[in-house]
């Protein structure tokens, strides 16, 4: 069985390799040049010998940044690709045997469904491990010069530093292949999976996300400047700054209420509805592995519940 | 043991619509038998649960004595099935495909499954997709066949195949059939073709069993009657009447005889196959059939209570 999801998969394969392999000299190129710039500008040395990069090497700094920032789009974008995997590699694998009717020749022969089943999605779910893995190590290695000047705790390099882009790939995987075993159609099951796969990752990034260990939350008193009393690093993540209002609230919006609110100052306007002080909420850098694993482990349970329900799918809904 | 195909009770339900009700029949070995049934009768129906595609809604099936759902290890390596229209895996060559057989089956048979591929002139580098219609069928047949099966099943092997395709597919079958003397059931939604090739006989239609046996047995009991305008309850209450047709002056009748025919009105006329089939199959005979299995239900009933 090996044998056959291997030749069911060969020319997938092919495509998946020519794209990382374009993927990896792209970023070869750019992160060569970049990381020679990084180090012949002194930046690299400045920042080894400092605590508080910005302040010591900031002109560096800001050179660099303005000069390869705009890089970091191209990066981000690769990010794309375990979705891809997801709805063009994992959707197919059990809808298009399904559509082109060939389960009915190969549940006959004198294997168990199961073990179809197993083999091929083995198989896939390989494939992604690898691929993930690849870009994961290509992204991390392309941008560690931005993690020493911005850091990786933020929302766009988290993605791509560490094993949360494994599971996010084994998790599109896994949800294509459930989404084309449901469906048993091709291509109801691609925007299946691209839906499942944001329905899933959206609230996880923007909901759980910052809230997997209680935010540290800095507050200071309206009267003083919008500068917060504390400098985060570099590697620790900002989550929100605002204010907090009459009734506790974190908000980063004003909204005044009274008769003379045009000849009032923002900072009197606040302090007229009840505002209570200036905010800081931040995840500390030392959270950085903790939060990784933690997503890691929500996005592979979800895999392994998109795959049990497949096998159970294939095995209890016949033809 | 003799039977290898058993069904008791045998019925299948999508939703509210019954594809195969209370199906009781038993396939000998050795026996290359016909599934006939217009569309939609509940052959493909029929043949999935036989090789376990499918679950019964009730009753049972059993392949070699086991249940090929639940005892999949001791059927699946002695089946062959060939499904309606013979999906292959386009993208594969036939070689691909012979190497899936070799891979995935115990018994295969890798010289017999090359030496057809070469005698039908089937070149081995093609995809199975450039191959014509009857090309593919035949290599679904080879693929079947090369597992061994003691039991091989194909649903509507013949329908997309023009007349030459069709003689070549069957004497494929044939060839195999006379070598290893596999038991077969195909289906068909016409006798014509299948007439020189089988020798038991099942007739599909609304979902019920109509009639299943030899065939040469059928063609001995099955007569046709014609005589003078007459009432048919005499003859009825002996043979069972399939069909009726009167004109003005005579009657005509399709009937099963349950013994001897006495009655000198009748002039007695042997029957083809074909006409036998078309009669069973005819909306006139279904309902009779199913209306006098209604009402023996019936009664059934009543002497419980």
């Amino acid at each position: 069985m090996i044998w056959v999801a291997w030749r069911q998969q060969r020319t997938a394969s092919f495509v998946v390799l020519g794209v990382l392999v374009l993927s990896g000299i792209f970023l070869l190129v750019t992160g060569l040049n970049m990381t020679h710039d990084f180090q012949q500008s002194g930046l690299s040395d400045c920042l080894a010998h400092t605590t508080k990069p910005l302040d010591v090497c900031g002109p560096l700094g800001t050179l660099f940044v303005n000069h390869y920032s705009s890089l970091i789009p191209f990066a981000a974008a690769l990010m794309i690709l375990p979705i891809l995997l997801g709805a063009m590699v994992g959707a197919p694998l059990v809808a298009r045997e399904f559509e082109q009717r060939t389960t009915l020749l190969v549940w006959m022969q004198s294997i168990t469904r199961t073990r179809w089943l197993s083999v091929k999605v083995v198989l896939v779910l390989g494939t992604g491990l690898l691929a993930g893995g690849v870009l994961m190590v290509l992204l991390t290695w392309w941008f560690s010069p931005f993690s020493q000047l911005i850091g990786s705790f933020n929302p766009v390099a988290f993605d791509f530093s560490g094993p949360v882009l494994i599971a996010a790939t084994l998790l599109a995987l896994a949800l294509g292949i459930f989404a084309g075993t449901l469906t048993r159609r091709t291509v109801f099951a691609i925007f299946l999976t691209l839906a499942l796969i944001l329905a899933i990752r959206l609230p996880v990034e923007f909901v759980l996300r910052p809230n997997y260990e209680p935010q540290i939350t800095v507050t200071w008193p309206l009267a003083q400047s919008d500068n917060p009393p504390i400098t985060l690093g570099m590697q620790d993540w900002s989550v929100g700054q605002g204010y907090i209002d009459a009734q506790g609230n974190k908000t980063n919006s004003i909204t005044c209420s009274g008769t003379n609110v045009g000849q009032l100052t923002p900072q009197q306007c606040m302090q007229a509805s009840g505002y209570r002080s200036n905010y800081l909420s931040y995840q500390p850098a030392d959270r950085f592995w903790t939060f990784q694993w933690i997503e890691t482990g929500i996005y592979l349970a979800i895999s392994a519940l998109a795959i049990g329900a497949t096998f159970w799918l294939v095995r209890r809904r016949l033809v | 043991m003799s039977n290898v195909l058993e069904t008791t009770h045998l019925s299948k339900r999508y939703g509210r619509q019954w594809a195969l009700q209370d199906c009781t029949l038993a396939l000998p070995a050795g026996r290359v038998a016909a599934l006939v049934g217009p569309n939609g009768a509940g052959k493909t129906t029929l043949l999935h649960l036989s090789v376990g595609l499918l679950e019964p809604t009730t009753g049972s099936v059993q392949v070699f004595g086991c249940s090929p759902l639940k005892q999949t290890t001791q059927t699946l390596p002695r089946l062959g099935f060939v499904a309606q229209d013979h999906p292959l895996y386009k993208d594969f060559t036939v070689a691909d495909l012979l190497t899936l057989g070799r891979k995935l089956n115990p018994r295969w048979d890798d010289t017999l499954a090359k030496a057809r591929m070469q005698k039908l002139g089937i070149p081995l580098d093609r995809p199975a997709g450039k191959l014509s219609g009857g090309q593919q069928a035949q290599v679904g047949l080879v693929l079947a066949l090369a597992k061994r099966p003691d039991l091989l099943l194909l649903d509507e092997p013949l329908a997309q195949l023009d007349p030459l395709a069709r003689r070549e597919f069957l004497r494929t079958l044939m060839d195999a059939e006379a070598e290893s003397g596999l038991t077969v059931l195909l289906s068909s939604h016409i006798i014509g073709d299948l007439e020189r090739v089988c020798d038991y006989l099942i007739i599909l239609s609304a979902s019920y069993v109509q009639l299943a046996g030899d065939i040469q047995e059928i063609g001995r009991t099955h007569k046709r009657l014609v005589g003078p305008r007459q009432e048919v309850d005499a003859i009825a209450s002996v043979h069972t009447v399939i069909e009726t047709s009167q004109t003005e002056r005579q009657t005509t009748l399709l009937v099963r005889t349950n013994g001897p025919l006495f009655d000198p009105s009748w002039e007695v006329q042997e029957v083809s196959l074909e006409d036998i089939v078309l009669a069973y199959l005819s909306h006139q005979a279904t309902e009779r059939l199913l209306s006098s299995q209604s009402t023996q239900k019936q009664h059934g009933m009543e002497v419980v209570q």
